[in-house]
Parts: C-alpha cells; sequence; structure tokens
C-alpha cells in the first residue's frame, strides 16, 4: 500500500516536472537574452581564467571559472536559437547569421568544438597545471572564435 | 645605366609591412593565445606607418608623398599615356595612398576593439563597450578591404611583369631599376638622411608606446581573493 502511494506520488511528481519543463519555454525575446547572458558570462568567466594568467595564479578561481564556462556549454544553448530568434525584436538586436539556423551540420561540428574545449578545460583547470591551463585556455578561446566567424555578423 | 628608385628604409618598410599584416591577419582569424601576437602585430603596423608617413615628408626623392601624389590631371595623362616619369605611377600611387590609410584605420581600431572573449586592446579602458563594439566591427569588417586591396597590389605588380614586361618587384629588394630605354633622363633617389631616418623610428616608437598604453595610468592591483564575497 506504501509502495503504490509512493509510486503515485513519484508519478504525480514527474507529471508536475514535466509541467514545469514546458513552464521553462521562453518567448524569442527571452531566449535571445538568456542566450546573450550566457555569452557574457562566460566572457566575464575567461577574463578572470586570463588575469589569472596574466597575474598571480589563483587555481581555485581558475577552477570555479572553467567550471561556471563549462556548465553553461553543457547546458543545451541551443534550444535558444528557436523560430523567431533569427532577427532583431525590436530594440533586442541579435548579430546571429542567417546561416546558423540552415547549416545544421556546420553548427554541430563548432558546437561540438566548443563543448569539447570548455569540458577538457574544467579538467584542467581541477589538475592546476599552469602551462597545460594556458593551452587549453587558447583552445577554448579559438573554439569561441571559430563560431563567431562563421555564425556572427562582423 | 640603372637608377636607385627605391631608399632602404622604404624597401625594409614595405617587406616588413608585408610581414606583419600577413601575420596580423592570421593570428587575428585564429584568435585565442594567438591575440597577444595580434596585438604585437597590430603595434608593429601602427609604427610601420607611422615612419612611412614621416618618410614620405623627409625621405628620398621617390618615398616623397609630393613627388608621387595622384591629382587628377596626373591620373589622366597616364591613362592616355602621356606620363613617363619614375616612382609610383599616378594609379598605383591611389593604390599605396587607399592601403596606407585602410591599414591606419585598422590599426587604430585595434587599440580599442574587443573580441568579446577574452582579448582587448591596449586602449580599450578609454572607450565604452559600445564604442569598442562598434569599433571592432569596423576592425573585423576593414580586413575584406584590405584583402581586396592587397589582392589588387599583387594584381597589378603580376600584370606590369607578365603583360608590360616591367619587373617591379626586383626594384623593391634592391632598390635599383634600369634607365629608361627611351633615353629620357631620370634621376636616382636622393635625400634622405639619416638625421630624418633616426627622427622618423625615434616617433615611431614613442607612438607604439603611447599606442600601447604607454599614457595610460597603471591598473590597479588586482584585489586579494580574500576581499571577495565567498558567495
Amino acid at each position: 500500500m506504501t509502495n503504490r502511494l509512493r509510486t503515485a506520488a513519484l508519478a504525480t511528481l514527474a507529471i508536475a516536472c514535466i509541467g514545469t519543463a514546458t513552464a521553462a519555454d521562453l518567448k524569442p525575446e527571452e531566449q535571445i537574452q538568456t542566450r546573450q547572458a550566457g555569452y557574457s558570462f562566460m566572457s566575464w568567466n575567461m577574463g578572470k581564467i586570463k588575469a589569472n594568467l596574466d597575474g598571480n595564479y589563483n587555481q581555485a578561481q581558475v577552477e570555479a571559472a572553467a567550471n561556471a564556462i563549462a556548465g553553461i556549454a553543457n547546458s543545451g544553448m541551443g534550444a535558444l536559437y528557436g523560430p523567431g530568434t533569427d532577427k532583431d525584436i525590436g530594440d533586442l538586436k541579435t548579430r546571429v547569421k542567417p546561416e546558423l539556423f540552415t547549416d545544421k551540420e556546420g553548427v554541430g561540428e563548432v558546437a561540438v568544438a566548443f563543448i569539447e574545449a570548455a569540458n577538457n578545460m574544467a579538467e584542467t583547470a581541477a589538475l592546476g597545471d599552469e602551462a597545460e591551463v594556458k593551452a587549453a585556455f587558447g583552445k577554448l578561446g579559438e573554439s569561441c572564435k571559430a563560431c563567431h566567424k562563421k555564425y556572427r555578423k562582423d | 645605366m640603372r637608377i636607385k628608385v627605391w631608399d632602404l628604409p622604404t624597401r625594409v618598410f614595405h617587406w616588413t609591412l608585408f610581414l606583419a599584416v600577413t601575420a596580423a591577419i592570421l593570428t587575428g582569424l585564429q584568435g585565442g593565445n594567438w591575440m597577444p601576437w595580434h596585438e604585437r602585430a597590430g603595434l608593429l603596423i601602427l609604427g610601420l606607418l607611422v615612419f612611412r608617413l614621416i618618410w614620405g615628408l623627409l625621405g628620398s626623392t621617390y618615398a616623397r608623398f609630393a613627388q608621387f601624389f595622384p591629382t587628377p590631371r596626373k591620373i589622366l595623362a597616364y591613362l592616355r599615356g602621356y606620363w613617363h616619369e619614375e616612382g609610383h605611377n599616378p594609379l598605383g600611387a591611389l593604390s599605396v595612398f587607399a592601403l596606407l590609410l585602410v591599414l591606419l584605420f585598422q590599426a587604430l581600431s585595434g587599440l580599442f576593439s574587443n573580441d568579446d572573449i577574452a582579448f582587448n586592446g591596449p586602449l580599450y579602458d578609454l572607450v565604452s563597450k559600445a564604442t569598442s563594439d562598434g569599433l571592432s566591427s569596423l576592425h573585423r569588417q576593414g580586413l575584406w578591404i584590405i584583402l581586396a586591396l592587397v589582392g589588387l597590389h599583387i594584381l597589378a605588380v603580376l600584370f606590369y611583369k607578365l603583360v608590360r614586361g616591367h619587373d617591379l618587384i626586383r626594384p623593391m629588394i634592391t632598390g635599383w631599376k634600369p634607365a629608361p630605354s627611351d633615353g629620357s633622363r631620370a634621376a636616382s633617389a636622393r635625400g634622405g638622411p639619416l638625421w630624418a631616418l633616426l627622427l622618423a623610428l625615434l616617433l615611431s616608437a614613442a607612438v607604439v608606446w603611447i599606442a600601447d598604453g604607454g599614457l595610460l595610468p597603471p591598473p590597479p592591483p588586482p584585489l586579494p581573493a580574500s576581499s571577495l564575497p565567498s558567495w
């Protein structure tokens, strides 16, 4: 009896979770704002890693910054490029190129390369060797640039 | 008979600029840890351009802007086949000035640019983020103008070599070219004294120092980690 009750409760909870998942659907302008917030937040963390590499190296701060970037990279940001997010909405500007919405294969390549570089950055930062962190940081920056070159307007 | 057209500083300028622009394009497109090298290449280009602007006033005969400034009259005469002088021809002179101006804009805009990843130009702090973003956009678009102008420059050199039978590359390496075969008198380059060279180098170095943030107040020391909130 208690088992059946527990199952029923879990099932209700699961349905409730699915319900909140649909509530997380964002309007096109919210999708643009959210993805831009993600890139800005990653940029802040990139800047922290760079400052550490240029000055006094603080392993804990670098690791935290790298984890933040990896977390965003693995958050499924592709979902923020939904229908209607391919051009400016009112005062909200986006510099995304139309190719991002058509070139699925190319987008997949740069996205996977970026996620791998972000994961590698986090793993390397946890180990703490400064020279290796610098190399991982360079590779991560290049993976950002690779996407900017292809899918962001100059 | 041969005549001296390009003095040594002009030739060193030309080939160093070629190498520095190539390096700037490759490092800029690659990004990541190449960006500090992109900055160095850009500062070198700025220094070279300042040098060339001064050398265009104080250098030897054919390096001087006044000697080859492309007036409409000169361009028309050249297109009709009446122009027979040494140095940059009026069309080539147009290309020289266009390249100098575009590269100067590129070098200056780069000082204030950012790449939205982890790189800021050395004078980024002097402007707002919006201004920096605007200049960064123009800086990225400038690449295509530079590629077009350099492509045109190389095609023109090939045209003179293959169609007209004039080798323009060798004189840019050795400084010398054969005297005109029609017997018209042409003088070798004169002037460009050592003091002018030293002055040009000194001023270029000063501009590069300023462009690299030499006059900016030193950045505040980073806050110790303990002063940051723990959340």
